[in-house]
């Protein structure tokens, strides 16, 4: 087995009046290098405030969060993002103010980003490699053919793509997704299955927020099942499938997974 | 006052007021910033060209620095002072949000303006400094005004010129991603804190030498010339302009001071009749705004100028 580089540990979010994460004795799951890993659940299980904890968008109550074994508690989220952590949002998060093309340039590692360079003017060499990066980022995705856009021309799923294309510009070696295929056509996710299953074959680590099993099931190896905040159950897809505890909590019938 | 001299003075200070306008649009339009203390950078400058080229105290001066250097130190000095009074407020309030942000800088300004009151080793206190040197506008061959009007637009192009050179970059694209969703730029690795200080300082180094400029042109610093009024002047002038264009803040701050001066210089026979021209300049002034923010002529101008 290769190495955890992500383990959540007995973490705890307090919201006032409000458990949203930790359960009966906190929140514990650990991912492995190059897992892929699904996290389920019914709506206010607490899948997105796990991301957000593991990002540093929110800091746990209790408990800590561990990546590369580094501890998280005092690290920001911008720092977060810098140690190779990439993700999205449940709600897609676009940057209005700019183009298509720019919102994927944006998200890479620029060292060409300061004032400095602003002034010099030293910056476009930079910028035309970088816009390269970017274009084969939304090829993946499938936008290419929207470079040119404003974002507020995109539908809800094609901003879904345009913030999975701005991580992939960064290269993460974790990627949470939060659901990834809400809103996004049959053609766009025959594509995105195809995107994850090749990031997952070159070695990124995923953590993948979906509602759509079919769709997670037949791409994740492991299957963490949340509920009120605690863990439900753990294991691979198919184990999971069959768990009668699982079924009658989220999953309603077999059939449906 | 003749129509050509109301045209230089609209031009001299409309195009130095205009170098504060800039400022405030990239500080509030690009970094969403609310600067409710200009005035106090714009002071810093004054006061640091003032303090580097005057001369020495004597007789009844109760200043303890003058340093007598040349206009040129003292320029680039005002520069730095700005820099550094925007470094000291910037760093502990670049957090804050809105509301909170225009609260302290504002706060900020009145310890400045009450500092400088009150310490007279600094400016001789409420009375100022008045041995303010400047360079010679015959060197160049020209009366004083012309030279000052000439200066004033060379600073406001050089300062647009900086400000579109700054954000036309990758700079510009991460401090508008900032600007719209700050988590989602975290999630990027972008440190927001650390983007709005760089905009808000970078910002701050032209309201410096616009303030070196001023001291200039009055050869007189005292802290009854920078009161919150001007902060909010430059803020008026703003939202006539609109802020999404540097052209718009231009145009703006221009036709303000052109109104103001164009009513100024309206001659009076009588004390009554000044007074009564007083109370409708203010009247009209309202009238205006409210017109100008409605249809908002200068911002459509400037779009589609940019068009």
């Amino acid at each position: 087995m290769s190495e955890i580089v992500l383990s959540v540990e007995k973490v705890v979010k307090q919201f006032t009046g409000l458990r949203a994460v930790g359960g009966a004795d906190g929140l514990s799951f650990s991912v492995r290098r190059g897992d892929f890993l699904g996290l389920i659940g019914p709506n206010g299980a607490g899948k997105s405030t796990t991301f957000n904890l593991i990002s540093g968008v929110l800091k746990p109550t209790e408990g800590k969060v561990s990546l590369n074994g580094t501890d998280l508690s005092g690290l920001r989220a911008q720092e977060i993002a810098g140690m190779g952590l990439g993700r999205t949002f449940q709600t897609p998060r676009a940057f209005p103010s700019l183009g298509v093309l720019d919102n994927i340039m944006v998200g890479a590692q620029n060292p060409n980003e300061g004032p400095i360079t602003a002034l010099l003017g030293s910056w476009r060499g930079g910028d035309a490699k970088l816009r390269e990066r970017a274009e084969s980022s939304l090829e993946r995705v499938g936008l290419i053919d929207r470079r040119h856009d404003l974002v507020a021309n995109l539908s809800g799923g094609e901003l879904r793509m345009l913030e999975v294309a701005r991580q992939l510009i960064r290269a993460p070696r974790i990627l949470l997704l939060d659901e990834p295929t809400a809103g996004v056509d049959p053609s766009l996710q025959v594509r995105l299955t195809g995107l994850l299953r090749d990031l997952h074959e070159a070695g990124t680590t995923l953590i993948v927020v979906e509602h759509n099993l079919t769709f997670l099931f037949d791409l994740a190896d492991r299957i963490v099942v949340l509920q009120n905040g605690g863990l439900l159950a753990e294991g691979e897809p198919e184990a999971v499938r069959r768990d009668p505890v699982v079924v009658s909590a989220y999953l309603g019938s077999e059939n449906e997974a | 006052m003749t129509f050509s001299s109301l045209i230089l003075t609209t031009l001299t200070f409309g195009a130095m007021f205009s170098v504060l306008t800039l400022s405030l649009n990239l500080q509030y339009a690009r970094g969403g910033m609310i600067n409710f203390g200009t005035v106090a950078y714009f002071a810093s400058g004054a006061y640091a060209y003032a303090i580097f080229t005057q001369d020495p105290p004597s007789g009844l001066d109760q200043y303890a620095f003058g340093l007598g250097l040349p206009w040129y130190v003292g320029f680039l000095a005002a520069g730095v002072a700005s820099l550094l009074f925007a470094l000291i407020t910037g760093w502990p309030t670049l957090r804050l949000r809105g509301e909170y942000l225009a609260l302290t800088t504002f706060a900020f300004a009145e310890v400045l303006h009450s500092f400088l009151l009150n310490e007279r080793r600094i400016g001789n206190g409420s009375v100022g400094l008045s041995n303010v040197e400047r360079p010679d506008p015959a060197l160049i061959g020209v009366n004083d005004m012309l030279a000052y009007a000439i200066a004033a637009v060379a600073l406001m192009l050089m300062t647009a010129f900086f400000f579109h050179r700054l954000l036309n970059s990758p700079f510009g694209r991460t401090v508008d991603a900032v600007h719209d969703d700050e988590t989602a730029a975290q999630a990027i690795g972008k440190d927001g804190a650390r983007i709005r200080l760089q905009v808000f300082v970078l910002s701050a180094i032209p309201i410096g030498f616009a303030g070196a400029l001023y001291a200039m042109i009055t050869t007189l610093v005292a802290p009854a010339m920078f009161t919150a009024e001007l902060t909010f002047f430059v803020w008026i002038a703003l939202a006539l302009g609109g802020q999404k264009t540097i052209l718009g803040a231009i145009l703006g701050t221009l036709a303000l001071v052109f109104f103001q001066e164009a009513v100024g210089a309206i001659p009076f026979e009588s004390v009554r009749a000044a007074q009564i021209a007083a109370s409708v300049e203010e009247v009209v002034t309202g009238i205006l705004f409210i017109i100008v923010l409605r249809w908002q002529p200068w911002e459509r101008f400037s779009r589609r100028t940019k068009a």
